[in-house]
């Protein structure tokens, strides 16, 4: 099949420091190829100046998270024919400074993500001491949001976090609920608190762009609902 | 096996307070604002809503106290909203503020002004005379 693919342009090196978009009509595009693989073969065959982040390219790094056709995806993880047209627009994530082409400045979105102490905090030793245990329930409590791997999709494809920057975003609550509600740690009160103020969870006005953006189906919204009745009710279990 | 049932509730604080306002006062606008809507609408009807009607309606306690609440809550949540809504323009923390004051003391003035509308009620002898 054909595709026009229309490609988001701004390079300060290159002079283009007029945003604007580059066009390409590629021939022979299984409908199975994903947006990546458009990329790449552009970047390899066109126009080696194009510039956008990828690692690993299964949808694991979570680097190459585009809005394509209007909606946040990963770039690796979704294919030409999911997207029901033959013209796919490529943008960078909305809300986060570009820096060159399809990349942003992930640096707020980290700073984000660090004031709500994403690690486990927990200086009592062990009654064994040696490990603590968990069982199943207690495991599954926080499952569905350890499964983030830091994309940025659902946070810039929220509109309350284009609005307002100094909202910590989907992705940093997602990554408090993580600890928050996981029996081992004992910094649940200090995260809450921290979610608790001007720019945490009362933001969030459940819009659920995040959970459609989500490449890995994390139920995000319902995450953050769960973080806003802990603060509600002090209950984490 | 160590768990974190203890009780970890932040102080509740202005933002915390105003999302559960928000919730609240949604849910009892449920019944309020579709009560409202049968009356008016349905079984009274806009085009037999004259002043005698109405003169009739606030002179009843209960619909004075039904009025004052539909009042008060409807444009609560609709200036929380624009509360909320205005946060994405203005970022500084003390225009927020300001902006927060600003709205909540409209609210009461506003809110103050119907409540003697509708305890004042219709005078229908002053509208005769």
């Amino acid at each position: 099949m054909e595709v026009t693919l229309r490609v988001f342009r701004y390079n300060t090196e290159t002079g283009r420091t007029k945003p604007s978009f580059d066009s390409w009509t590629l021939t022979d595009v299984d409908p199975t190829d994903r947006v990546l693989d458009l990329l790449e073969f552009v970047k390899g065959y066109h126009d080696g100046t194009l510039s956008f982040r990828r690692s690993c390219a299964h949808g694991v790094c979570g680097s190459d998270a585009m809005r394509i056709n209007g909606r946040n995806y990963l770039a690796c993880k979704v294919l030409v024919r999911d997207l029901n047209s033959t013209t796919i627009t490529v943008e960078p994530i909305m809300g986060l400074k570009v820096m060159k082409d399809l990349i942003v400045d992930m640096e707020p979105f980290f700073e984000s993500y660090r004031s709500v102490l994403p690690y486990m905090i927990n200086d009592e030793v062990p009654a064994d001491g040696k490990e603590r245990l968990q069982s199943e329930a207690q495991r599954e409590r926080f499952d569905d949001t350890t499964k983030c791997i830091l994309c940025a999709a659902c946070t810039t494809s929220c509109p309350s976090f284009w609005g307002d920057g100094k909202y910590v975003g989907p992705a940093t609550i997602v990554n408090a609920h993580r600890f928050i509600f996981d029996s081992r740690d004992q910094a649940a009160g200090e995260r809450l608190e921290i979610l608790n103020e001007q720019g945490g969870v009362w933001r969030c006005r459940t819009a659920f762009n995040c959970t459609e953006a989500c490449p890995r189906e994390i139920h995000i919204t319902q995450a953050i609902a769960e973080v806003k009745q802990a603060i509600n009710t002090g209950k984490v279990d | 096996m160590t768990t974190t049932t203890a009780n970890v509730k932040p102080k509740p604080n202005y933002e915390a307070t105003a999302w559960k306002w928000m919730r609240y006062s949604g849910v009892l606008l449920i019944p309020l604002v579709w009560i409202h809507v049968a009356i008016q609408d349905v079984i009274v009807g806009v085009h037999n809503i004259d002043i005698n009607y109405v003169a009739m309606r606030w002179a009843n306690v209960g619909w004075q106290v039904y009025d004052i609440l539909l009042l008060a809550f409807a444009f609560a949540h609709g200036m929380n909203g624009l509360r909320q809504v205005s946060f994405d323009f203005f970022t500084s923390e003390k225009a927020r503020k300001n902006l927060s004051w600003v709205i909540f003391i409209a609210w009461i003035i506003i809110s103050f002004i119907g409540a003697v509308a509708i305890i004042g009620g219709a005078r229908l002898n002053l509208l005769n005379s």
